[in-house]
C-alpha cells in the first residue's frame, strides 16, 4: 500500500453540529484526492483535524503507519503535514520572502540559545532557506515580488504565496484548502501546474475545492462530503455523474 | 547637578523598562501590562539580597534579573495559553496579586517599603557614576533587543504576532518562543529594578501599581510600538517633559495633575494623529542577497 496518511473512524462534533462522522480515508503517495461537497460539509474541519488545529472526539490519524493523535499542531507540521488556508493567513507585515523563510520544517533560529551559540549555523540556515524559497517563488512566477510586502501585492498573488509558503515544508503530505477561490488567469494555471508537480514528486495531496473543472483536471479520485460524512467516493467522473450528489451540491 | 544626574539615571532605567516592555508587547504582540511587577521583583530581590546576604550590587542586580525572569514563568506558563484581552486580564491579576503579597509580608518591609538598601558608591561622584552605569546598561539592553528582533529570531516573532495559527501550522513552537520572550523581557525589567533599588536605596510597593503600567505603555505607544528606537525616544520624552514643566514654578497642587494630564493627552493625541508612534519599525535585516525593504510603519 502507498498510504501516507490514514484516517480511521474520525469523529468530531461541536455541540450538536457534526463536522466529522466516522471519516475513514487514505491519502496515497503521488495521488491528488479531491474533497468536494456543499458549504458546511466539514471539508475544512477535516483539514483542521488532520493538521491538529482541533482534536477529534474519536478515531485515529496515522502518518506512515504511526499515530500522530497525541502530537500538537506544530509537531505534525514538522513531521511533514503541510497545509494552506482558505483565507491565506499570510504574515501581513512581512515581505513575501520573509513569509517563506520562516516556513521550513526545521527552523534553527527558533531557539534563542542557537541565536547566541550557533550564529554560523543560523546564517547558513538562512542562506539555505533563502535559496529554497527563491526556487519555489521562481517556479510560481513570484520571484519579482520576493521583496514586496504581502499586503502590497494583488489577491491572486497572495493566494500563490500561501501555497508557496506551504511548499517550504517538503513533507509527504500536502493539504490545500480552496487554492482556487478568487483566482483566475495565469495564477490559476500556475497553481494547477505546481500541484501536479508536487504529486508527481511523490507527495500525497488533498484538495478542497469548489471549482469542479479544477478537480476534474487534477484529481485521480475524489470523495463527496455532506454534513460531516463521506457520502460517496470514486473517480471524479463517477461522482459528477451521480444524480443524487449533484442535487445535494447544487440544490437543483 | 545632582538633580540633572537623577534625571539621567531615571532615563536609563526607563529606557530599559520601555524597551523590554516593547519587546513583549510590540514585537511579540503579547498584551501583558504586568511589566512593573517584574521591575518590582528585581528591585526587591536586589535590595533584599544586599541587606540580608550582603551581596555585591552587581551580583544582586543580576539576581534581580534572574528572579524576575523566573517569576515570569509563573505567569507565562499558565497564562500564555490565552492571548489578547484574556492575557491582559490575567496579567493585571498577576500584578495586583503579587503586589498584595509584597505589601503584606514582613521581610519586604510591607506597606512602608524596603529602606536602608546599602549603596555601593558614595562620595561626590555618586550621581555621575550612577548616571554612566544606568545609561551604559540602557544602551546595552537596547543593543541586545535590536539584535534579537532584527535577525531570524525576530522574523519568527513577527510572524507569530501577525498570525499565530498559521505560524504553528508551519511547524513553529510558538509557546516556547513566547515563554522565552517573556523571560528575557521580564528579566531585563528586573535588572532595571536592581539599578533603581541601589540608586534610591528605598523601594516601596505603590511605585509599581497600574499607574506605572500606564507610564510604560505611554512610552512605548508614543515612541513607536515594535521599533527598537521608539521606546528610547518615548522614555526620554516622558521623563524629560514632566521635569520641564517643573521649571514653570507652578504650585504643587496644580503640578501633579498637570503631569498626569500630559501623559493622557499625549496618548490621545498620538492614537488619533500618529498611531504608529514617533518612530516606525525598522524591520528586520535584509536576507542574504536582498535589499532593505521600506515598511513605512503599520498601515
Amino acid at each position: 500500500m502507498n498510504a501516507v496518511l490514514t484516517l480511521e473512524g474520525l469523529c468530531k462534533s461541536f455541540g450538536g453540529i457534526v463536522v466529522a462522522d466516522h471519516i475513514t480515508l487514505e491519502l496515497e503517495r503521488g495521488h491528488i484526492l479531491g474533497l468536494i461537497g456543499p458549504n458546511g460539509a466539514g471539508k475544512t474541519s477535516l483539514f483542521n483535524l488532520i493538521s491538529g488545529v482541533v482534536p477529534p472526539d474519536a478515531g485515529d490519524i496515522r502518518l506512515n503507519g504511526v499515530s500522530i493523535l497525541a502530537r500538537p499542531l506544530y509537531q505534525r507540521a514538522r513531521m511533514g503535514i503541510a497545509r494552506t488556508w482558505q483565507q491565506m493567513r499570510l504574515f501581513h507585515t512581512m515581505t513575501v520572502l520573509e513569509n517563506m523563510v520562516v516556513a521550513p520544517r526545521e527552523y534553527v533560529a527558533e531557539s534563542m540559545l542557537n541565536l547566541v551559540f550557533k550564529p554560523r549555523a543560523l546564517r547558513h540556515a538562512d542562506e539555505i532557506a533563502c535559496e529554497q524559497a527563491m526556487r519555489i517563488l521562481e517556479r510560481m512566477h513570484l520571484a519579482q515580488c520576493a521583496d514586496s510586502l504581502v499586503m502590497d501585492i494583488p489577491f491572486g498573488q497572495q493566494k500563490l504565496v500561501g501555497l508557496a509558503r506551504a511548499l517550504m515544508n517538503d513533507g509527504p503530505c500536502l493539504l490545500l484548502d480552496e487554492p482556487m477561490a478568487g483566482v483566475e488567469g495565469q495564477a490559476y494555471d500556475t497553481i494547477k501546474a505546481v500541484v501536479r508537480q508536487e504529486a508527481a514528486a511523490g507527495r500525497a495531496v488533498c484538495v478542497v475545492e469548489h471549482n469542479i473543472s479544477f478537480i476534474k483536471d487534477l484529481c485521480t479520485s475524489a470523495v463527496f462530503m455532506s454534513f460531516g460524512a463521506i457520502l460517496e467516493r470514486g473517480s471524479v467522473a463517477d461522482l459528477l455523474a451521480s444524480k443524487s450528489l449533484t442535487e445535494l451540491y447544487f440544490g437543483a | 547637578m545632582d538633580y540633572f544626574y537623577s534625571i539621567l539615571i531615571l532615563i536609563g532605567i526607563y529606557v530599559v523598562l520601555a524597551s523590554s516592555f516593547n519587546l513583549i508587547i510590540g514585537n511579540a504582540g503579547l498584551v501583558s501590562i504586568a511589566h512593573p511587577i517584574f521591575f518590582a521583583l528585581g528591585a526587591y530581590t536586589a535590595g533584599l539580597a544586599a541587606i540580608y546576604f550582603g551581596l555585591h550590587a552587581i551580583v544582586a542586580t543580576l539576581a534581580g534579573g534572574v528572579v524576575a525572569a523566573l517569576f515570569s514563568l509563573m505567569m507565562s506558563l499558565p497564562s500564555l495559553r490565552v492571548s489578547g484581552d484574556y492575557l491582559m486580564i490575567t496579567s493585571i491579576g498577576f500584578q495586583l496579586g503579587l503586589l498584595q503579597v509584597i505589601k503584606n509580608v514582613e521581610f519586604t518591609g510591607s506597606q512602608g517599603g524596603l529602606s536602608n538598601i546599602p549603596t555601593p558608591v558614595t562620595g561626590p561622584y555618586r550621581g555621575l557614576v550612577y548616571s554612566v552605569v544606568s545609561l551604559a546598561v540602557a544602551a546595552t539592553v537596547v543593543w541586545i533587543i535590536r539584535w534579537i528582533v532584527r535577525g531570524p529570531y525576530g522574523r519568527a516573532i513577527t510572524a507569530m504576532r501577525d498570525d499565530e495559527l498559521a505560524f504553528l501550522a508551519l511547524g513553529r513552537d510558538a509557546m516556547r518562543i513566547k515563554i522565552v520572550i517573556f523571560a528575557v523581557g521580564c528579566g531585563l525589567a528586573g535588572i532595571a529594578g536592581g539599578l533603581y533599588a541601589f540608586y534610591y536605596q528605598y523601594v516601596s510597593p505603590e511605585q509599581f501599581e497600574i499607574l506605572a503600567s500606564a507610564a510604560m505603555l505611554t512610552m512605548v505607544v508614543v515612541g513607536g510600538m515594535g521599533s527598537t528606537l521608539g521606546p528610547v525616544v518615548g522614555a526620554v520624552l516622558l521623563i524629560a517633559l514632566p521635569q520641564a514643566i517643573t521649571f514653570l514654578e507652578l504650585p504643587p497642587a496644580i503640578m501633579a495633575p498637570l503631569q498626569g494630564m500630559l501623559f493622557t493627552l499625549l496618548v490621545i493625541v498620538f492614537v488619533f494623529i500618529r498611531p504608529q508612534g514617533l518612530i516606525s519599525p525598522e524591520g528586520p535585516t535584509p536576507l542574504p542577497g536582498h535589499r532593505q525593504v521600506n515598511r513605512g510603519g503599520p498601515r
